[in-house]
């Protein structure tokens, strides 16, 4: 099974630094950002599997990083952190695409669970792509020369 | 204007929820108001009114009756005096006309006797004087020739007159009678004729005269004594008993005067007669007078009287009625200010926590994944140093779990206070309520038979089915439901009340127990998070706060009153909405997306 490369996006450094720690104890790949526009480009930069992303921050807001992310890499899966007082702001990333929300304070083995869960479900997607993929280069093989992704 | 005061000083006066204290107050300030003010003023006008009617009735009444009693008396004087004047003048043609001569022959008399008879009853004999008083010729049925009357009172005033009437007097015959004299002179030589007035024919001209039912009339003479009958005893030539009455009057002309009080007095109306010195009275007992009067004032003080009394009911009733009105507008205003500032308050509360539980949240979740770190390092050592110290890991491992626990009990709390203020997703869904109450009952029946509590359920059939989260609508009750237990510990056939009915548009529930109750202070703050009124340990004082939480979720409302022991109630109301499809579909995407 190949690494799975997470993301935490969250403004609380020492929650960051501990999550990185517990998780890559687990044998994940952790990525923090402290702040929305660091995750988005941390997103951009590094082959990211899972975010998890805390909605309420300063600067840009959970939502909005959760929009962009899905605009740009709508394979990307987002578990949004709520403070509980924020459930709706978890709802509507819902509506927006978001895996799953957790309600703080969580536990690391739910969060776990919830990467594998988010993990697989975008190995499940990864997957279909590749196999239509593979199945449009057999029916139709000239067409790896003419588009690349 | 008065209301507002009233209200006013009901407000003050009733700091303390007492029901019954407000009621009486409010009673008691209206009735007497609306009493004094709106009826007894008009009350006093009509008294006034009444009273000035009576008085110029009454003295209208006295005037007539007066105006009567004199009309009668003098009325019934002329008639008396044109009959006596008559009858002498009769007399004194007689006399005129004939001789003595003429008069002393017996036939002679007879016929004139005969046709003065045909011409009035009234003579009863006649008689003929020489001047020494002898009766010197007789006609009539007694045999009083040859008598002198040289002593009788009647010869010796009628010398010095040319008529004289006498009173009544017995005389030879022994009879009461009077006569009429006339004198006349021939050659020097004085002569008289002499007629008896028939008693009975003369009276009863004055006996007949009746007025009302004890009116009457009779004459009498200048000492007081009765020359006709009266009616009301005493007989002719007695003295009138009531003469001292009238004793002192005027002689000489009419009079009206009143004698005596309301139950033995009359009215007399005195009229001299001119003929003679007799005065003719006319009386009547007051009672028997004014008796129109009287029943007629009588009549209309009952109609007053009637009329006040239902005046006075009807202010009672208005009364009653207007307080009621007032009281219930009142405490609707006080319940509704109650409730504004409650819902004002709570909202602000609900403010304030959803921010302490999420900035609370966020060092919560630093902490757990520190705890969680502490616990995998504690994991990875504990081979190293488990043979040194393994007490000491053992009280490490333990601690850890600890600081675990209380964070979790913390998280605990944040969560209670976000169930009390957050905006929840709601899985509506419809609810039959003749199933879904009972089956909230069932759930605590068992610990309700335990403290031999009685669950009463009144549902109102055919209600219509709601739409609404049943999970949290079951946290509903069953926070009602333990709270009722609660209160009901060690009380007297302990009792909770559940009753759906519908209202409007709306379906009120009403959970009601007859236990400890709510004070004042504490019914004001029973909805706010982390108030409550159990020991330490017993209760998060989140329960209500919870469920008025989710009942705002839902688009209802819930009151409290509550009387220090007596009870509580719960009213909680639920709209009746249609099936709301978008949150289905919405609710139907979340779980498919979990």
């Amino acid at each position: 099974m190949p690494l799975t490369n997470v993301l935490i996006v969250d403004d609380e450094e020492r929650f960051l630094k501990t999550t990185q720690t517990l998780l890559e104890k687990e044998g994940y790949k952790v990525f923090t950002a402290a702040d929305g526009y660091k995750g988005l480009e941390a997103v951009k930069d590094r082959r990211i599997d899972v975010v998890v992303l805390d909605v309420k921050m300063p600067g840009m807001d959970g939502v909005e990083v959760l929009k962009r992310i899905k605009a740009e890499h709508p394979l990307v899966e987002v578990l949004m952190l709520t403070g509980h007082a924020t459930m709706e702001t978890a709802i509507d990333g819902l509506k927006l695409g978001a895996f799953d929300y957790l309600t703080k304070p969580c536990d690391i083995a739910t969060l776990k669970e919830k990467i594998m869960a988010a993990y697989d479900k975008r190995s499940a997607m990864l997957e279909k792509i590749q196999k239509a993929k593979f199945d449009r280069i057999i029916s139709h093989p000239m067409e790896v020369f003419s588009k690349d992704e | 204007m008065g209301f507002g005061i009233i209200v006013a000083d009901a407000f003050f006066a009733v700091t303390k929820r007492g029901r019954t204290t407000l009621k009486d107050y409010y009673t008691r300030t209206l009735r007497n108001m609306l009493i004094i003010r709106v009826f007894l003023v008009p009350f006093a006008v009509m008294l006034v009114v009444y009273g000035t009617i009576i008085y110029f009735f009454a003295s209208y009444s006295v005037r007539q009756v007066r105006n009567e009693l004199v009309g009668i008396a003098e009325g019934h004087r002329n008639i008396i005096d044109q009959f006596l004047s008559e009858k002498a003048a009769i007399l004194q043609f007689t006399a005129a006309s004939f001789s003595r001569e003429q008069l002393r022959q017996r036939n002679h008399l007879d016929m004139i006797f005969k046709n003065l008879q045909t011409q009035s009853k009234a003579f009863f004999d006649l008689g003929v004087f020489d001047q020494n008083g002898r009766h010197v010729a007789y006609a009539g049925p007694f045999d009083l020739l040859g008598k002198s009357y040289a002593e009788a009172e009647w010869f010796k005033r009628v010398q010095n007159v040319p008529v004289y009437i006498s009173d009544e007097f017995l005389g030879y015959r022994q009879i009461p009678h009077f006569i009429i004299a006339v004198k006349k002179e021939e050659t020097e030589v004085a002569w008289y004729l002499r007629a008896t007035i028939d008693t009975y024919y003369f009276n009863d001209l004055v006996e007949n005269i009746r007025i009302g039912s004890t009116g009457e009339a009779y004459i009498v003479n200048r000492e007081g004594v009765l020359q006709t009958k009266r009616r009301s005893g005493g007989r002719i030539m007695e003295p009138d008993p009531d003469f001292v009455k009238y004793a002192t009057i005027d002689h000489e002309k009419t009079t009206f005067f009143t004698s005596g009080g309301w139950r033995n007095g009359h009215l007399y109306a005195s009229a001299p007669i001119q003929q003679t010195n007799w005065q003719l009275i006319v009386r009547q007992s007051i009672g028997d007078a004014y008796a129109p009067l009287v029943s007629s004032t009588l009549v209309s003080f009952v109609l007053l009287l009637g009329g006040s009394v239902m005046v006075v009911l009807m202010g009672f009733f208005m009364a009653a009625n207007v307080a009621a009105q007032l009281k219930s507008a009142d405490l609707e205003k006080r319940e509704m200010k109650t409730q504004l500032i409650l819902a004002g308050k709570l909202a602000e509360v609900g403010e304030m926590s959803t921010g302490i539980a999420h900035e609370i949240n966020n060092p919560l979740q630093v902490m757990k994944s520190e705890v969680a770190m502490i616990q995998s390092l504690t994991d990875d050592i504990s081979p190293i140093i488990e043979d040194q110290a393994p007490q000491m890991l053992l009280q490490l491992k333990d601690c850890t779990r600890e600081i675990g626990d209380q964070i979790n009990r913390c998280s605990h709390i944040t969560q209670g206070l976000l169930n009390f203020a957050r905006k929840r997703e709601n899985t509506k869904e419809p609810i039959v309520l003749e199933q879904f109450v009972p089956k909230m009952v069932q759930m605590v029946d068992q610990r309700a038979r335990l403290e031999n509590i009685r669950i009463v359920q009144e549902i109102q059939s055919d209600l219509p089915q709601i739409v609404s989260d049943p999970n949290q609508l079951q946290q509903v009750f069953l926070n009602l439901f333990n709270n009722a237990i609660y209160a009901l510990k060690e009380r007297i056939s302990p009792e909770i009340r559940v009753r759906v009915t519908k209202e409007n548009m709306t379906i009120l529930i009403s959970v009601s127990d007859n236990g400890c109750g709510f004070s004042p202070e504490s019914m004001e703050k029973a909805f706010l998070p982390f108030y409550t009124t159990k020991p330490v340990g017993q209760g998060t004082g989140l329960g209500l706060s919870t469920v008025y939480g989710i009942i705002k979720g839902l688009g209802g409302d819930i009151t409290l009153t509550s009387e220090q022991g007596a009870g509580s109630e719960f009213q909680i109301r639920l709209p009746i909405e249609e099936i709301d499809n978008t949150s289905i579909q919405f609710n139907h995407t979340l779980s498919q997306r979990r």
